[in-house]
Formats: C-alpha cells, sequence, structure tokens
C-alpha cells in the first residue's frame, strides 16, 4: 500500500551476528494507532529506533512519512516526535525549561511556543509543575513530560518505546487517554508495549518475538488466531495437572499463570467433560473449570510455541 | 589510562627529559676578525645554539626579538680583536637575552658566561706571561652526585612520573563512587548486604592494583628509555609507593562521595593534581619557593612521595636518611585514611 | 566552581612560582686551613646567594649532607690549597653539587665561579703590581648582559602567561565530558532524533565553555597584574579576541574526544593524556620547543596551547600586535576549523 505513511520492507537491522530486527515487513496507515507488541529483548527499541533514523539499517528498506530511511534520515526527524524508553531529558532543567529547549531545537515558530505549552502541560496535567526540576517529577510525570516534549512541534507520527513501562496503572490510564485524544485529532502513533492489555487499545496489533513481526492484525482477529477454545483452571497440584492434560487428547496446549492453567483444547464442550473426567481418575482435585474468553496473551505465547516448533527448537 | 599514560610518559620524556639546545642566536659581528670569528665558533660548540645568518645591523636584532625568534644576540663591538691583543685593555661583549623566555634565557647567559670565562681567563693568564696549560690548576674540578652524566631527565622524569601516578589514582578512585551515583547504581549497591567498610574496601582494591602496577610499569619504562637508576632499595620503594597509592586513593575517594556528578570528580582531581604538581619541585625547587608555600608544602603527600622517589632512585637513599619524610607521608596518610573512611561511610549511609 | 577553576589554579601556581633563588646552602670541607683559604670562604659565603650550612670535617659528612639534602652544593679545598694559590700555581678545589635537580646546582657554580675569579684576581694583584701590570690588564670580558622584558629573568613573569595558556585548557577537557555526559544520560538521543545538524549541535556544546573561559580571559591577567605584578604591554582588546580564537581551538580539541568517547570516565582519561598532559609539557612553557626532537616540535603546532602561549607572552611582555601574532591567531582557527569539522564528520546523528 502506497499511501502508508510508515513502510517497511524486509527491515532487518543486525548487531553482529544476532538479528535484533528479522525482516519486518509493517504497513502502517495515516492515522492509525498502532501497537508493536512484544516480550523483552523482542526487539521492539530497535524496530522504532530504526524508524525514527537513529540506527542504520542491516539489510532492507523502509520509508516514513514518504522519506526513505536509507537515504533520507535527517527529513523523517521533524515529522516526527520520539520518546525514548529510558529518561531522556534533561533532569537539570525545570518542565518549562525543558518544553522551551524542545522547541528550540525543532524551530517551533516562537510566537506559538507559549501557547502550545500551556496547552501541552494542560494536556498533560503538568500545569502547576511548570517550575519544577524535570528530575523532581514522579515516574508518571517523567513519561508524561516526555510525551509533551515529542509534541511541542506538531509532528504528524508518534513513536513511542514503551511510554507505560514503570509507570502506575491510574498514569498508565491517563497517558493512554492522552494518545486516544491525539490520536483522534490524526496524529499516527506507533507504539511499543510490553503490556498485553494496551495491544487491545490499538487499532493493529503487531507482535514481534526475536525480532519478526509474529503477526500484524486488529486484535480481534489475532485473538481468534487462538486455535480452538480456552479452558481456565485452578488445581491444587498444577504441576502434575499440567503433565497430565498435556498428554491428553484434544489438549492442543497447556500455558501456566501462576498457579492458575489456560488449557486450549480443540472444542470446549467436547473436552471439558473429558479432561474432568481424567483429573478424577487421577486423583488430582481442582477448583474449578470453566471456559474463558481468549485474551492476547494466550494467542501471542499460543503462536510463539508454534512458531517454536515450526523451527524444531 | 594505564598504558597511555605510561606511553605519554615516555613521550613527554623524550621531548623534554633533555639539554636545551638549539636555541636560536643571532650575532652582529662589528669586529670580523679572527678572534669574533673564534668566539663565534667557541660559542657554536657550546651545543647550546643554532646560529642564525650574521645579521648586518641592530635593527634586525630588535625584530627579532621582538617578533620571538631568538632566545639571544651577541653584539660584538669593533675594537673587541684590538682590545683582546693590547696589553691591558678590557674586551667588552654585548648580550641580549629574550627574557620572554625566561628558562632558555638562562641556559643561554650560562653558556655565553661560560665561554666568556674561558677567553677571559686565557687572555689573563697569557698577560701576566703564565703558561697557559698551567691555567688548569685554577679551574676547580666539578663534580655532580647522584648525577655524574648530567642526564636531564634524572632532574624531570621522577617529577613527571609522581604527577603521572598521582593523577591517573586519583581519577580512577574519584571516579569509583561518583560514577555510581550518577548513573543510578549506587542505590543498588547500598542495598547490598555489604557493610560501608566492605564496600570501601572493594572499590579500594582495584584502584591501588592498578596504582602499583602503574608505577611498576613507568618505572620500568624510565628506566629502560631515559637510564633513571634504582640506586637505593627497590622494596622499600615499593613499600612506600603502596602506602603513597593508599593516602591518594584515600583523597580520590573523599573526592568520590563529595561530588554529585563525574564532572565534578574530574574537576576535583585536576585542581587538586595541578596545586600538587607545584610542590614536586618541577618548575622550581621547593626550597626556594616562599616560606608560606614551602610550609604547606610539608602537608602535601606528593612532596614527600618526590623527595623519597629521588632519594631511592638517585640518591640510594634509606629509611635512614628519608625517615622524616616517610613519617610526614605516613602521619598525613593515616590522618587522611582515617578520615576518608569516616567520611565515606558516612556519605554512604 | 567551573567558572573560577581556571584562574584559582594560576593564582596558586603563580604563587609556587614566585621563587627566590637565595640562600642556598653549602658545605665547606677546609684541609687547608690556613688564612689564605679562611679568607676564601669568607669571601665565598659573604653575600645573600651562599649560606654557609656547615663547616665539615670530611667527605662523608658532606655525602651525608647532600644526601639528606640539607645542602645543595659542597666545597671542598684541597691541603696544599694556600701554598698553590700563593706561588700562583693553581687552586686546589673540588665543588660538588647535588644532581638530582639543576637549578640550585647551577646556582651554586655559577655563584662560587663569580667568587674564584674575584679571589684569583685578588691574589694576583700582588703579583701584578711587582710585574707592574695594571690591574685593569686582569679584568675578565666586560660582558653587558640586558634581558629584554623581563630584566630579572623572573621565572614567573614568563610562566605566567604561559600558564595561562595552560590553564585556559580547563573548559576542554569539561566540554570533552559534555557529549559523553549526554550518552550516558540517554539525552543525546534525543537530540540525535530532532532536526538539529550536527555542527549545530556541536558547537552548541562548545558555547558554554567558549563564555566560562572568557569570563577567566577578563578575570587572569587582572589578578596577574595586581596580585603578581606582571606587566601587560599589548593591547588588551586583541587578547580577548585572540583568547577567543584560542578556546575555540582548544575546545574543539575536547570536542573530537566528546565524539569519540562513549563514557564520561573514557573522556576523562583521553583528555588528560591528549589535552592536559600535552599542554602542560609540550606547548613550549617550560622547555623551548626548539630544544625537542622534530617530531614533537611538529606536534607542538597542532596544540593550540602552543601558539597561544606566544601570543600571551607577546601581549603580557613583548608588546606586539597582529602583525606579529597574525599567524598564531590564523593557526588557531585553522585548528579550530579542522577539529571541529573533524569532529562533524564522524559525528553521526545515529547510536548506531
Amino acid at each position: 500500500m502506497t499511501d502508508a505513511i510508515i513502510q517497511t520492507d524486509g527491515l532487518t537491522r543486525l548487531f553482529k551476528e544476532h538479528r535484533a530486527v528479522d525482516a519486518l515487513d509493517l504497513s502502517i496507515q495515516p492515522g492509525e494507532l498502532f501497537g508493536l507488541v512484544g516480550p523483552d529483548g523482542a526487539g521492539k527499541t530497535t524496530t522504532l529506533r530504526l524508524l525514527a533514523g537513529l540506527l542504520q539499517i542491516s539489510e532492507g528498506d523502509g520509508s516514513v512519512a514518504g522519506f526513505d530511511l536509507r537515504k533520507q534520515a535527517e527529513s523523517i526527524k521533524p515529522q516526527i516526535g520520539y520518546m525514548a524508553q529510558e529518561f531522556s531529558l534533561y533532569a537539570e532543567l525545570s518542565v518549562v525549561e525543558n518544553l522551551q529547549f524542545f522547541s528550540e531545537i525543532y524551530d517551533v515558530d516562537p510566537d506559538e511556543v507559549e501557547g502550545r505549552s500551556e496547552r501541552l502541560l494542560a494536556f498533560a496535567g503538568l500545569s502547576e509543575f511548570k517550575q519544577r526540576r524535570a528530575e523532581h517529577l514522579s515516574g508518571g510525570m517523567k513519561k508524561k513530560l516526555a510525551l509533551a516534549c515529542t509534541l511541542i512541534h506538531k509532528p504528524k507520527i508518534l513513536l513511542l518505546d514503551e511510554p507505560t513501562t514503570g509507570v502506575d496503572p491510574v498514569s498508565r490510564r491517563e497517558f493512554w487517554e492522552i494518545l486516544s485524544e491525539l490520536n483522534l485529532s490524526g496524529t499516527t502513533i506507533l507504539v511499543s508495549t510490553p503490556y498485553m492489555d494496551e495491544a487491545d487499545r490499538c487499532a493493529r496489533v503487531g507482535l514481534i518475538y526475536a525480532g519478526r513481526l509474529v503477526i500484524c492484525d486488529t486484535p480481534t482477529a489475532i485473538r481468534n488466531e487462538l486455535p480452538g477454545d480456552l479452558l481456565e483452571l485452578h488445581p491444587d497440584d498444577w504441576r502434575k495437572t499440567r503433565d497430565l492434560l498435556a498428554s491428553l487428547p484434544g489438549v492442543i496446549q497447556v500455558q501456566t499463570y501462576g498457579e492458575t492453567l489456560h488449557v486450549i483444547v480443540d472444542s470446549a464442550a467436547l473436552r471439558l467433560p473429558e479432561l474432568e473426567q481424567a483429573l478424577e481418575a487421577a486423583e488430582l482435585d481442582f477448583r474449578s473449570m470453566r471456559p474463558a474468553p481468549a485474551r492476547m496473551e494466550e494467542a501471542f505465547i499460543s503462536l510463539i510455541n508454534r512458531l517454536g516448533s515450526q523451527e524444531g527448537r | 589510562m594505564l598504558f597511555g599514560g605510561a606511553l605519554e610518559l615516555v613521550l613527554v620524556g623524550w621531548a623534554t627529559s633533555r639539554p636545551i639546545t638549539n636555541l636560536p642566536l643571532m650575532v652582529l659581528d662589528h669586529d670580523r676578525s679572527q678572534e669574533s670569528r673564534r668566539f663565534i665558533v667557541d660559542l657554536e660548540n657550546t651545543g647550546t645554539f643554532a646560529l642564525e645568518p650574521m645579521v648586518t645591523n641592530v635593527e634586525t636584532i630588535e625584530q627579532a626579538l621582538l617578533r620571538g625568534e631568538i632566545n639571544a644576540a651577541l653584539v660584538i663591538p669593533p675594537d673587541f680583536s684590538e682590545d683582546f691583543s693590547s696589553a691591558a685593555q678590557q674586551p667588552t661583549l654585548a648580550v641580549i637575552l629574550n627574557g620572554a623566555e625566561s628558562i632558555p634565557a638562562l641556559t643561554a647567559q650560562r653558556a655565553i658566561e661560560g665561554v666568556a670565562q674561558e677567553w677571559g681567563d686565557r687572555l689573563a693568564v697569557s698577560r701576566i706571561g703564565m703558561d697557559p696549560d698551567a691555567m688548569e690548576g685554577f679551574l676547580p674540578s666539578l663534580r655532580v652526585w647522584f648525577n655524574e652524566a648530567l642526564n636531564e631527565a634524572y632532574y624531570t622524569t621522577p617529577a613527571e612520573l609522581g604527577l603521572m601516578l598521582e593523577f591517573t589514582v586519583l581519577i580512577f578512585a574519584a571516579l569509583s563512587f561518583s560514577r555510581e551515583r550518577e548513573l543510578g547504581t549506587l542505590e543498588q549497591l547500598l542495598v547490598m548486604p555489604f557493610s560501608s567498610l566492605e564496600i570501601i574496601i572493594g572499590k579500594a582494591i582495584p584502584v591501588m592494583i592498578i596504582g602499583l602496577f602503574d608505577f611498576a610499569l613507568m618505572l620500568a619504562l624510565t628506566h629502560l628509555f631515559f637510564g633513571v637508576p634504582v640506586r637505593g632499595s627497590l622494596t622499600l620503594l615499593f613499600l612506600l609507593a603502596t602506602g603513597y597509592v593508599l593516602v591518594e586513593l584515600s583523597k580520590g575517594l573523599v573526592i568520590s562521595v563529595m561530588v554529585k556528578t563525574q564532572h565534578q570528580a574530574f574537576l576535583m582531581v585536576m585542581l587538586i593534581g595541578m596545586v600538587d604538581f607545584m610542590f614536586t619541585g618541577y618548575a622550581a625547587p621547593v626550597e626556594s619557593m616562599p616560606q608560606v608555600v614551602r610550609f604547606i608544602s610539608n602537608f602535601i603527600p606528593a612532596y614527600h612521595w618526590l623527595e623519597i622517589v629521588r632519594g631511592i632512585l638517585l640518591k640510594a637513599s634509606g629509611l635512614a636518611v628519608l625517615w622524616p619524610h616517610v613519617m610526614a607521608l605516613a602521619i598525613i596518610g593515616v590522618v587522611i585514611v582515617t578520615f576518608s573512611i569516616r567520611f565515606v561511610r558516612r556519605t554512604l549511609q | 566552581m567551573v567558572l573560577i577553576t581556571p584562574t584559582m589554579i594560576l593564582m596558586i601556581m603563580a604563587y609556587a612560582l614566585t621563587v627566590d633563588l637565595e640562600h642556598i646552602p653549602i658545605a665547606v670541607l677546609d684541609q687547608s686551613r690556613t688564612k689564605i683559604s679562611r679568607m676564601f670562604i669568607q669571601q665565598i659565603t659573604a653575600g645573600d646567594d651562599l649560606d654557609l650550612f656547615a663547616q665539615v670535617g670530611s667527605i662523608d659528612e658532606i655525602e651525608l649532607m647532600l644526601v639528606r639534602g640539607e645542602v645543595k652544593a659542597a666545597i671542598i679545598l684541597a691541603p696544599d690549597f694556600s701554598n698553590q694559590v700563593l706561588s700562583m700555581r693553581g687552586m686546589p678545589m673540588q665543588v660538588i653539587i647535588d644532581g638530582t635537580e639543576p637549578e640550585s646546582g647551577n646556582f651554586a657554580v655559577d655563584h662560587i665561579g663569580q667568587r674564584v675569579e674575584r679571589f684569583i684576581r685578588d691574589v694576583m694583584s700582588d703579583r701584578m703590581q711587582a710585574l707592574g701590570i695594571p690591574e685593569q690588564a686582569l679584568l675578565p670580558i666586560d660582558l653587558r648582559v640586558r634581558a629584554w622584558y623581563n630584566p630579572g629573568l623572573e621565572p614567573r613573569v614568563d610562566m605566567i602567561p604561559g600558564l595561562i595558556s595552560m590553564v585556559l585548557g580547563f573548559p576542554a577537557l569539561s566540554v570533552a565530558l559534555a557529549l559523553a555526559h549526554e550518552r550516558e544520560h540517554g539525552t543525546l538521543e534525543q537530540l540525535m532524533v530532532s532536526p538539529i545538524g550536527r555542527a549545530d549541535l556541536l558547537i552548541g556544546k562548545m558555547i558554554p565553555y567558549i563564555i566560562v573561559g572568557m569570563a577567566n580571559v577578563v578575570l587572569m591577567p587582572i589578578l596577574a597584574m595586581l596580585w603578581f605584578d606582571i606587566p601587560f604591554n599589548g593591547s588588551f582588546p586583541l587578547f580577548l579576541v585572540l583568547s577567543a580564537f584560542f578556546l575555540f581551538g582548544i575546545l574543539s580539541m575536547g570536542i573530537i574526544i566528546g565524539v569519540f568517547m562513549r563514557t564520561q570516565a573514557a573522556a576523562m582519561a583521553v583528555s588528560f593524556l591528549l589535552i592536559f598532559f600535552p599542554g602542560f609539557f609540550l606547548t613550549g612553557i617550560f622547555f623551548p620547543i626548539a630544544s625537542m626532537p622534530e617530531i614533537m616540535r611538529m606536534e607542538a603546532i597542532f596544540l593550540p596551547g602552543t601558539h597561544y602561549a606566544l601570543i600571551t607572552r607577546g601581549l603580557f611582555l613583548t608588546a606586539v600586535g597582529m602583525d606579529v601574532l597574525w599567524p598564531y591567531a590564523v593557526m588557531l582557527v585553522g585548528l579550530g576549523i579542522l577539529f571541529t569539522g573533524v569532529a562533524a564528520l564522524f559525528f553521526k546523528k545515529r547510536l548506531g
């Protein structure tokens, strides 16, 4: 699709031998809220840095806002707002001073700066903390300030690297409300996150694992990727129960979540009584077993495992 | 830093631990006689000068001095040889030194004076009617103890070595806690099940090893490249080196907890290092400094350390001679180390 | 603190450099012990330059004193000193100096030598009268020595301008750390992702230190003049301009280090080795460049400190103007452009 605002074709980045990002094909539409989801070390940060022009591409191609990543990386920079995972603002400067600094770097019209700063601070809930030094802000406020700084030049595209990691749940929710508003006003947002529940808020999600894009689709579609149905089970002895269940026919996968088991079966209706019987026969107690709605998490893990077995790991 | 420092020591030593030579000298010879020409040749033979082309007027000399192109100029008056061959006239010579570079100027002055004195003595001898060879008996014999070969490196390399060692130890020590604080890992360190003393020792040991290794390396290099001997006890030297490294290390540790950033640590190290350097006697002998300065020097570890180094390397001094410096170093050392441990502990907690 | 560090250091160093080579302690071993020898010893030690620390009875004592550093030189008068002198056959004496540091030793030799000369001529004067030779005949060559710009040849007069050059290099150490600091704290990433140009970014890092440097540039001559009586004979505005050039040159050296070093610790070590140490020893302040091996002389050209030391000495002492100093000014600007250019070339607005 040539009208994609972010387009990559076999995007690859090598660190010595290690393929941090492996043949990524992304196509993000203008105005989309796209989530890049994956565990630590999957390659989310590397992907974002490649798209921001911060890292050199090893193989493949890409374009952002119509500019080629290989040859026109500098031209991309005014079009985007990038928020790094680590706090990357000036700790010694105040909230307002940081905004001022970035407005100068991005050549924002000086007449506009004050108005925009006020609005952004209000938007981010930081109006009362204008004079406070950035290092003295709480974790959540730091992230909001960083976000405000990326917005000062009204970029069309936002690349946010794990903006809610390490932030309290309340601030997290507030942050996502801000993102939704921004998205509604037309900004394309590419967010990376390790939190599966946040993925649900996105229009489309790309699951990334070991540098590869495992799947790229709407959250609903991904959830449906889960083959079969999901049964949730609270056993007493989860280890033995898991081992037993895994050996039974019709059981595709058993996933553990603490002491809870999520059993993926080909048909809940068919297998539920069978499993119950098997467990009783083995004298393994459990508190309840019932169908549960599939979540991204399960889909993701199931996909990973499928990938793993495909590669014969 | 370790190897770079040692390498640099050799480089700097090679560049500067040598006799002063090649000083541009301009001569205006009004006399142009055999005598004057011989005098100029004798000047050249001192090896101190690089003779500029002969000039014909004083303005050239003035310009050259103004531009800093020469270190010295000699003006030989027209009646120089005449006076020389006369029975009782005193020959004169005019020398202009470029005082804007005082160290070469002094060397130039000494060289010229040396030749002039020789000539004056010869003149006197011939006028009295003495046998010129008999003049030998009138020249006091000169012995340079500890440095018979007049190896310049003896003067400069101990101080350079001392300075390099001090800076190396200080930088490493000053970085130890300040780096962790700045990068945020100090918190993590403090919640570990170590007592603050153990943490301090843990930081100190690598610096200690680095410091001693550095010292050994630099000593070996100065010995190899510049022929600086170790006439005294090597064991004693290393023992005392350990003590000195410990003292500087403690200073560094105090710095590392006092400051908030690595940058500040660095500046403090530079400041202290520079000040200490004055007391190593490189630029001028400490004994000739103003009284206040001399008094303060007693409290500077680097001062005592340099005396010890020079003593052991060049004078074969043992504890019998060095004990005042060793005592001073020990006392200062104990004070600094105790203070630093207490201060660091308190700050860490 | 960054602001006045250079000035503080200058003050301290300059103070230590106000050396007065006087009262050099010497020991005397008089093996002759006659009227003549005693007269001689008296002449030697009369005056402020040489002090008689002790008159000893053996060479061993001399050795001990030299080793302990109690005396810097010693004189041994041979047993037949008196006879030899009176019969004008010679002056058997030995001068021993401490070879571990040159200044006091050379000083002692010079001054002892002067005394010896005078003594010989005194002794000879009787004999000369007998021979009918006028005293004037035995006068030494009249060497009229004048030292321009620093009549007393006091080290501090020319060292202090030289030290200004060295001390003003401090901001360069700081600027070397600046980029590494931003790298360590992640703020550099944010700058890299912004549209700011490479050269702009680097020069932007230098500017605060130029200001700091200039503050010191103004302060130091004032202190040098007031406190240390160093003359300032040249044009002050010219000094300001050329100092700015120097700061540009030396800070750009620091920037190059900042571009290549990933951590502040590394930047510290390298800037110390490449800016500070050479700036101290290889720029001709303590040791004349003319006497350095050819390679080092070439290398000194690439150190901004070398040129600036010549500029400071020129403006403080020699009172020259741009007509003499322009080559150095050009070098400073040239080096600055070169180094900044190299830095900008190698600095990529990318993490990898």
